[in-house]
């Protein structure tokens, strides 16, 4: 393995304000070199120490690419760390051991191929993907793949290992968003306020801009970090970020650097949020601004002063502002040769060239001056995202050269101090931060009290109005050099030429050429692009207006939203006996259940002839209580319940308002004013939604009380002909046929458990009950049924058998023999609808459907080679090949000895007797005929009825 | 390419070369500003794929070139410019089939036709089944496309972990992959560029595009479209006025008392930083409600189903973008460090019946082409292919004679439903 040769060290002697360790040393590797760096240096920072300055290609024209602004949103340092992609190199952390590499390179870093897409640059202009590749047609695909691999950005591996993430709910008083002096301030003003605080940094240590500034600062920042130290109410989170608010102050915070946590989501629910997002310094833009050696002069104090690194030898230092002065300033006391060009003398930079990196500047005055380090001091943006995202917008103040909230037009549970509320002395931002602060809390505090019923009565704390300082609008040298987006390689010239073809807003300029669309999220390049876009259509910056901010305000991770895996099974009680048994499971939506216990056919027979039982708990059941039941069940069922004695069950089928069947299942009536609902068993949820739906929206008036009993109740259905006699050995309830007929409902004491419910029903034909009892004696009632009935050749069937079994007695399945288009006369429900009811949800549909006729409907089919069984969803065609039906159910009925199906047709053939043409799944034909009734076995029902 | 007196330069690689050297002199715009004339033969609502799709074909296929598109924000912005662009026609009913085929057709050679390339790329569609019920109705599909002449059929696990080696298609997952249904000719488009090219072509035609004019207000006499009124206090007089709009297709409608059973939910979308290329063919999963495309640019685009209650917001929910993450990992775990970027959301006007409104209504020269769902962009060409001719000849052309409006009052409700929520 190579190592960086040694010497090259751009390493400065210890700087008061720097946050490395320097008795450690750590090693990493660089493309393959192993590097040092101390703990508390960034990848880049450890790289520009060792004299690193390109460290990525850009995205077209593959040009060569160093630091701008060594904070978390360099455009410039976005690397692969190991299998992570897109790492924010001037902001994470170096790691001993870590893998870095740039991206998008090939063969290297140096020597890069596709470089020479810069000599081919005039030519991919903007949108020059939307001008050609057109013709001829048929080669577009191998353009595509072309452009495809000109992706500017990591690579995810298949196997890469997914880390722990999770979660945190989290209820301050006030949440303070950004760590610099003005959100230290307001979290300890809020904190003494009496609110609980939560202090949210994007970066490794709180101070914002203090850190790199000069003794005064420094103490300023000591100072007001005690003060967040010293208050308990205050929890302090760096490294973390408020990544979007929603409605309410509802808050998306990553946290990152926790042990063996890799990040985790923090959803908080703020009182009063305050935005103390900090200024953000504006690039400015000029032929060659994205050499490697331009930087801002934010970046230059921070290599200098947090990092202790020199960032270049001899610079032209381009300010307009005091804090450009302070870059000139450091870089001199560091003992580089610094030339300044003020621009508030009138002097600007035009450009800047060179080989790889910055060699000389040229200015408006014609003069050039070689450097190796181009600094930038033209201004400032507010990273106004979150305030966005409250609904408050801020507006462009030319004055100040960037855009300001309105403090009226935000909303009361927002707050916005700092830099990004306006300009003031660093004491006066403090002082406005922290009036604010006490105000955030009181406001807080108001409305928690307001929750608990008493009524606010605080004086409001007087904030002090910021005021703005000049700031000139420098954005752009000429408008035809430079580029305005360093992550997109969108040029001002780009700019310019998309709103000369037509795309003369904002919004299409940021489409049509992407700007502002990369990982900064439009935070270092919208402005620039706004002002292009308005010098190009002589509108002003104020009219042209930014694009909308939307969240996230730092991408953030799919596994930080994701957390941890809340993916829950649903198993019945009887769980343990299945799986002790080698029940094969079935994945029944949230279900898992057994589909067999080893041989289905078996457990078919077996219910035919002796007793069976099967784990039912999955049919949903609902409980409903109340005088108007009766009105709610003729309401939601096509079929009529006004009739339903006490001690009854009944069949229903529910429609949506089409009239398309969405579910059925039995009602049983157990009291005056009580009645249990089942469902299908993917359908218990919707039921539930739909029934309290019509209730809450169309009919408050009516007393139905609905409560979900589904996993209150475990269910057993017990089926055959010996089920009769096994169920008399261990309940009270009268069993004669006499005394509890079919379509029954009786309540009573099973194997010693009381308050069961017994429906004698009959889905898979043979004489059978299906027993609700309570969930925590599902277990025992099972162990015992099966020990009870052993004489009996009691076995369990899954849910494969029971298919087979309604199949043979021609049972429909919602869902499988009606689809989403099946109206209730389709699925052959005829029988039930009641066209005379007042009114039924889905009426107007069915009585069109039944006026008509002309539906589909489902039949019994029969195939007539018996050694072929056709797939279900195989099309039944007309001689033409047309689709005239499908099968929906189809099985080898081992008590026929015979392909059995139903099946979807259309109307003219849906006579029994006819003979249709199967289209099978290899392509081969087969016939069926139709049947006269839907059940193939004991179409008349005795088995069940005796 | 000269037509209707405007010098529009064409688009081809030898121009962009002769634009490089430059000898191609400007580009011209591709679509201008103009001041509003006083009248127009036609004036449609909406500027999105619907309205400047319908402009191209009145003017390409009728000759109808007198018209005005009236745009309250800028072209795109809408349902256009926020749809996850994916494109199929592995539909369920004859009519829905035949439907979306046509719209895929008229796509494939778009971008031939507009002289603007779009980007269709018909990298495959596929729709996991985690379940046997829908593994079922994957076969169902399959066997009706078969038979209907569009390519698709169900592939097994190992042949989706062939097409997409990302995905985890171990029986271990809590919701396994039992197979897909596999739609080849599916696949992703540059939406923003459809827009683009249809109101290019719209624009070289003669057609007015105004954006930043919304329609206040519709006039009407003797229940006869005369006009509209915009925001900037201007009338706009027309005999025939189009309502190409969505999320506010109910307001328009209600400008000429035309009632529309029209409910408007917010649907989320999501997208993530780029990532090198991995991921060829579009993913849907309706269990999981979720859907996956990765953009020439190398960032994965997210879907959903739209959210659960009515709504004009175009916010996104931090609920979402958390379900989103979760299911997305359960599909492909491996993309655990990827970042989502951004999220924002659409508006989907549902009806009835997850079928589109279209053709004439009570009101003559009010004609609708609204209730577009969530399947609004995957229609574009072909609406507007069929929105022009009904508007040149007065009645709707046989391939929308069932979206009528009258529909809802003569209960012939159309058979989308179960095809459409099917996913996208």
């Amino acid at each position: 393995m190579s190592r960086a040769r040694p010497g090259g060290s751009h390493r400065l002697g210890a700087r008061p304000g720097e946050v490395i360790d320097r008795s450690r040393t750590i090693e990493f590797r660089w493309n393959g070199v192993t590097h040092t760096a101390h703990p508390g240096d960034t990848i880049a920072s450890a790289l520009a120490a060792a004299g690193v300055r390109v460290f990525a290609r850009s995205y077209k024209y593959h040009r060569p690419r160093g630091l701008l602004t060594a904070d978390i949103f360099d455009p410039g340092a976005i690397l692969q760390v190991g299998d992570e992609p897109n790492v924010r190199a001037a902001h994470r952390l170096v790691e001993a051991g870590m893998d870095v590499r740039s991206q998008n390179t090939w063969p290297s870093l140096r020597y890069d191929v596709k470089a020479v897409n810069q000599l081919a640059g005039r030519f991919l202009a903007t949108g020059f993907y939307y001008k050609t590749f057109i013709k001829p047609e048929r080669l577009w695909p191998t353009y595509e793949k072309v452009l495809r691999r000109f992706v500017h950005a990591g690579e995810v591996s298949p196997d890469s290992e997914q880390p722990y993430f999770d979660k945190r709910y989290a209820h301050p008083d006030v949440l303070v968003a950004g760590g610099g002096p003005a959100g230290m301030a307001a979290a300890v003003a809020a904190a003494r306020a009496g609110a609980s605080v939560m202090l949210v940094e994007q970066e490794h240590q709180l101070g914002g801009h203090l850190r790199w500034g000069d003794a005064e600062d420094l103490r300023c920042r000591d100072e007001l970090v005690a003060a967040v130290e010293a208050e308990s109410n205050i929890e302090v989170l760096t490294d973390s970020v408020v990544a979007a608010r929603y409605d309410d102050n509802w808050l998306a915070v990553v946290q990152r650097g926790l042990p063996h946590v890799a990040e985790r989501l923090v959803k908080a629910r703020a009182g009063t949020l305050v935005v103390a997002a900090g200024l953000i310094e504006r690039p400015y833009v000029f032929a060659g601004n994205d050499l490697p050696g331009v930087m801002l002069s934010t970046a230059v104090r921070r290599l200098l002063n947090l990092y202790a690194v020199r960032p270049g030898s001899r610079a032209v230092v381009f300010t307009a502002n005091p804090e450009g002065d302070a870059a000139a300033a450091d870089l001199r006391a560091a003992g580089v040769d610094v030339v300044e060009v003020d621009a508030r003398h009138g002097r600007t930079v035009v450009r800047a060239t060179g080989r790889g990196g910055v060699e000389a500047v040229e200015l408006s005055d014609g003069s050039r001056i070689e450097a190796d380090l181009l600094v930038t001091a033209v201004g400032w943006t507010a990273p106004t995202s979150l305030l966005n995202m409250s609904g408050a917008n801020p507006g462009y103040r030319p004055d100040a050269a960037r855009f300001v909230p309105d403090p009226a037009a935000t909303p009361a549970a927002v707050i916005a101090v700092g830099g990004i509320a306006g300009d003031g002395t660093r004491d006066e931002l403090v002082a406005h931060a922290d009036a604010a602060g006490r105000e955030a809390a009181a406001r807080a505090l108001a409305l928690a009290a307001s929750r608990a019923g008493s009524a606010d009565t605080r004086d409001p704390v007087a904030v002090p109005q910021l005021g703005l300082h000049h700031h000139p609008e420098l954005f752009f040298a000429l408008p035809t050099g430079g580029f305005v987006d360093m992550s997109e390689d969108v040029s001002a010239k780009d700019i310019l030429t998309a709103v000369k073809e037509g795309y003369d807003s904002s919004e299409l300029v940021k489409r049509y050429t992407t700007a502002t669309m990369g990982p900064a999220q439009g935070k270092l390049e919208t402005v620039n692009t706004v002002a292009l876009v308005a010098h190009a259509t002589g509108k002003t910056i104020a009219e042209t207006g930014a694009t909308t901010w939307r969240p996230m305000y730092t991408p953030i991770t799919l596994g930080a939203l994701a957390g941890r895996k809340f993916e829950p099974v649903r198993h019945s009680p009887m769980q343990p006996w299945h799986t002790s048994h080698k029940a094969a499971p079935l994945i029944a939506g949230q279900w898992i259940r057994p589909e067999h216990y080893g041989d289905p056919v078996a457990e078919v027979r077996n219910v035919r002839q002796n007793v069976g039982i099967i784990d039912v708990t999955p049919i949903g059941k609902l409980d409903l209580q109340g005088p108007d039941v009766a009105k709610l069940l003729n309401l939601l069922y096509v079929n009529k319940w006004s009739q339903l004695g006490i001690g009854r069950v009944r069949y229903g089928v529910m429609c949506a308002e089409d009239g398309v069947v969405l579910d059925d299942g039995v009602t049983g009536r157990l009291a005056e004013n009580h009645y249990l609902m089942s469902t299908t068993s993917s359908g218990a949820g919707t039921v539930w939604e739909w029934a309290e739906n019509w209730l809450q929206t169309e009919h408050p008036e009516w007393q139905v009380h609905v409560t979900p009993v589904t996993t209150a109740y475990a269910s057993i259905n017990v089926a055959g002909p010996k089920s009769r006699e096994l169920l008399a050995r261990l309940t009270d309830v009268d069993l004669d046929n006499a005394a509890f007929g079919y379509m029954n409902v009786r309540t009573g004491t099973i194997a010693g458990v009381a308050d069961c419910v017994l429906w004698r029903i009959g889905f898979t034909g043979e004489l059978s009950y299906e027993l609700h009892v309570p969930a925590s004696y599902g277990l025992h009632v099972w162990e015992t049924l099966m020990a009870t009935g052993a004489d009996l050749g009691i076995a369990p069937f899954g849910v494969e058998a029971q298919r087979i079994l309604r199949l043979e007695k021609g049972h429909l399945i919602v869902g499988q023999d009606t689809d989403g288009l099946t109206k209730a006369y389709s699925a052959g429900l005829d029988w039930a609808v009641k066209l005379d009811k007042p009114d039924f949800v889905g009426k107007p549909e069915l009585a069109w459907q039944a006026a008509r006729g002309e539906h589909p409907k489902l039949v019994g089919l029969r195939p007539l080679d018996t050694s072929v069984v056709p797939e279900e969803a195989a099309q039944i065609i007309s001689d033409g090949g047309y689709i005239v039906g499908r099968i929906t159910s189809s099985r080898l009925s081992p008590t026929l000895g015979r392909p059995i199906c139903l099946g979807q047709v259309d109307a003219h053939l849906a006579d029994p007797g006819t003979r249709l043409t199967v289209r099978l799944r290899n392509g081969s034909d087969t016939t069926v005929e139709v049947t006269a009734e839907h059940a193939h076995f004991d179409p008349e029902g005795e088995r069940q009825r005796v | 390419m000269s037509r209707n007196g405007q010098r529009t330069p064409r688009y081809s690689a030898w121009s962009l070369v002769r634009h490089g050297l430059g000898a191609g002199g400007e580009w011209g715009r591709a679509f201008r500003h103009h001041t509003p004339r006083q009248a127009y033969d036609v004036v449609i609502i909406g500027g999105g794929v619907h309205g400047l799709a319908t402009a191209h074909y009145l003017a390409e296929n009728h000759g109808i070139t007198n018209i005005a598109v009236l745009e309250k924000s800028y072209i795109g912005s809408g349902g256009s410019g926020r749809n996850t662009a994916i494109l199929r026609s592995n539909y369920l009913t004859p009519e829905g089939v035949r439907f979306y085929d046509r719209s895929v057709k008229l796509y494939e050679h778009l971008a031939a036709d507009l002289n603007f390339n779009v980007m269709f790329s018909q990298r495959g569609h596929m729709t996991l089944a985690h379940n046997d019920s829908s593994l079922r109705t994957m076969h169902w599909r399959a066997e009706v496309n078969k038979l209907q002449g569009v390519d698709s059929s169900v592939i097994d696990p190992g042949e989706i972990k062939k097409l997409v080696p990302y995905m985890d298609v171990s029986a271990s997952t809590r919701y396994p992959i039992l197979g897909a249904l596999y739609h080849p000719p599916g696949g992703i488009i540059r939406h923003d560029a459809v827009v683009w090219g249809y109101a290019r072509s719209a624009d070289a035609h003669g057609v007015h595009i105004h954006q930043k004019t919304e329609v206040v207000g519709i006039d009407v006499t003797s229940n006869r479209v005369t006009g509209v009124r915009t925001a900037d206090g201007r009338r706009i007089s027309a005999p025939v006025v189009v309502n190409c709009t969505a999320g506010w297709s109910t307001l328009i409608s209600d400008m000429v008392g035309v009632d529309m059973p029209v409910q408007t939910f917010p649907l989320q979308a999501a997208v993530t930083e780029p990532v090198k290329p991995f991921l060829d063919t579009v993913v849907v999963s309706g269990t999981l409600h979720t859907y996956v495309s990765q953009t020439d640019r190398g960032e994965l685009v997210f879907g959903a189903s739209v959210d659960p209650f009515a709504s004009y917001s175009t916010r996104g929910s931090l609920d979402f973008v958390e379900g989103l993450a979760g299911h997305v990992l359960e599909l492909m775990p491996a993309l655990s460090k990827m970042r989502l970027l951004r999220q924002w959301a659409g508006l989907c006007d549902m009806t009835p019946d997850y079928s589109p409104i279209m053709g004439l209504t009570p009101v003559e020269g009010f004609f609708v082409d609204v209730g577009w769902g969530t399947y609004g962009f995957k229609a574009g060409p072909v609406s507007g292919e069929a929105m022009a001719a009904c508007i040149a000849h007065g009645k709707p052309p046989e391939i929308i004679a069932a979206f009528g409006l009258d529909r809802f009052e003569e209960g012939r409700l159309v058979g989308e439903k179960g095809a459409a929520a099917v996913g996208h």
